[in-house]
């Protein structure tokens, strides 16, 4: 007999007889228990069975009660990439700025941008939300007759002609999220006592837009652009009124400098509502700093 | 408190301890924010030139959002399509103020889920009751079935069952509300 067989036969002698109190299953001989696919084990979404839960409780938009929705049904579209990212402009119609202009919301003897369209406080925009400016849609566009120096993020081109026909002067610019949080709330910004922020050139991929003549983008040539208006102005058969003979002149060609979010506000300087005053930085590097 | 915390902990490293006070004077555990130094101004010493010149400060008036809503102007015609309120209008037996954004004060409200749209006139003064009459005989003609409507005088609203929020704003108009 070898030596473990022996050292076991020695062990059983020592152990207790095999009786009900010390035998159990084989391992995998019992039938467990399914696990529920849901959160409560499969049961009714909540709506419980009959009655008013039933037939009261709205599910989800889109929700198929078990089904893999069809709105979740396929992972990814390619022509979305990178849509969470993009760069959002949210509309003003023609009509509406026509509106605002009407019911005096907005003074047109002096040029209008962003800041002039936040301060009606009839338009939102959140820079925090990737949203970088108005985007003047052509929606009333026939009966917008208001002759106005007007300065948008995003434009079409009848929008651009309309204006133009109407004697006015239209430029798309781009500000970064900074300069975009000042102008969202003009007082509430110079309340913070910050300097006012050097506006940022626009990303590589919205620099052609915004040095395109025919977008009227404010990088732009100016020689190409009064090109452009009249090569529009044949396009759409409209004779261009000549700007230059305007009583209001002055004020149609007031531009901002790249670098530039307040008109007649540098960049660097502290505005002090207040004690009314304004603070400009003298030290070497800052005027560098703030130099466009 | 370094002191009292040094004197309660055991003798092994009371002699540690008294290393760590005669250099810095301060137990220093960096878990904690109460180590840490207060944030003290920091001195800048940048250059302003403080300016008080008008015709900057006009620069910032400019730009300052107006407090109140302001009056609209007399004009000849608006493009928009938007009327301003007739000056007199002794002779109607009611009147409807116009908001404070200058607009007339009908309402779309829907409910139960968007299912269900209800018209509300507001700021309704006067023959209230008169008015309910006019407006639903002008209004019928676009429906089939009899409009249900509602009104509370206290409140001076008039509640429709429907959508006839344009309609009501042509009718309106054209009584130079």
């Amino acid at each position: 007999m070898s030596k473990t067989t022996d050292k076991a036969l020695n062990l059983m002698r020592h152990l207790p007889r095999v009786c009900l109190a010390n035998i159990r299953d084989n391992p995998g001989s019992g039938k467990k228990r399914s696990r529920g696919r849901a959160q409560h084990g499969g049961d009714y979404h909540g709506a419980g069975n009959k009655g008013s839960g039933q037939r009261q409780n709205f599910m989800r938009l889109g929700y198929e009660t078990g089904n893999n929705p069809f709105y979740l049904r396929f992972p990814w579209e390619p022509y979305y990439r990178g849509h969470h990212l993009r760069r959002q402009y949210p509309p003003l119609s023609m009509l509406d700025l026509q509106k605002l202009i009407d019911t005096n919301r907005i003074d047109t003897s002096k040029p209008i941008d962003l800041v002039a369209i936040m301060n009606t406080g009839l338009y939102r925009l959140f820079p925090d939300q990737r949203q970088f400016g108005v985007q003047l849609t052509d929606e009333g566009a026939d009966i917008f007759c208001a002759k106005i120096n007007l300065e948008v993020q995003w434009a079409n081109e009848l929008v651009i002609a309309a204006v133009e026909k109407a004697g006015g002067v239209i430029s798309t610019a781009y500000y970064d999220p900074h300069s975009l949080q000042a102008m969202v709330n003009v007082k509430k910004f110079f309340e913070r006592g910050v300097p006012i922020p050097r506006r940022m050139m626009p990303p590589p991929d919205a620099m052609e837009y915004y040095s395109d003549p025919s977008k009227r983008g404010y990088l732009a040539d100016p020689e190409k652009i009064s090109e452009e208006r009249l090569v529009l102005a044949q396009k759409f058969g409209y004779s261009l009124p000549k700007i230059e003979d305007d009583p209001n002149y002055e004020m149609l060609v007031e531009k901002k400098d790249p670098r530039q979010i307040f008109y007649g506000l540098h960049p660097g300087w502290i505005v002090n509502l207040k004690d009314k005053v304004i603070l400009k930085p003298q030290d070497e590097e800052l005027l560098r700093y703030y130099a466009s | 408190m370094a002191m009292a915390f040094a004197s309660i902990i055991s003798s092994k490293f009371s002699y540690s301890c008294a290393i760590l006070k005669s250099q810095t004077k301060q137990l220093i555990r960096y878990s904690s924010y109460k180590s840490s130094q207060f944030l003290e101004d920091v001195e800048t010493n940048r250059k302003y030139d403080i300016t008080r010149d008008p015709d900057e400060w006009n620069s910032v008036e400019r730009i300052l959002p107006p407090t109140t809503v302001p009056e609209p102007i007399k004009k000849k015609s608006y493009p928009s399509g938007w009327k301003p309120s007739a000056v007199n209008l002794n002779h109607m037996s009611y009147y409807i103020e116009r908001t404070k954004n200058h607009m007339l004060p009908v309402y779309l409200k829907l409910c139960a889920r968007g299912t269900r749209r209800h018209t509300l006139v507001r700021k309704v003064k006067g023959d209230i009751f008169e008015m309910e009459k006019q407006l639903l005989k002008f209004l019928q003609k676009e429906s089939f079935k009899p409009i249900r409507s509602q009104v509370n005088e206290f409140a001076g609203y008039i509640r429709m069952n429907g959508d006839f929020v344009n309609a009501t704003k042509f009718w309106l108009e054209q009584k130079h509300f």
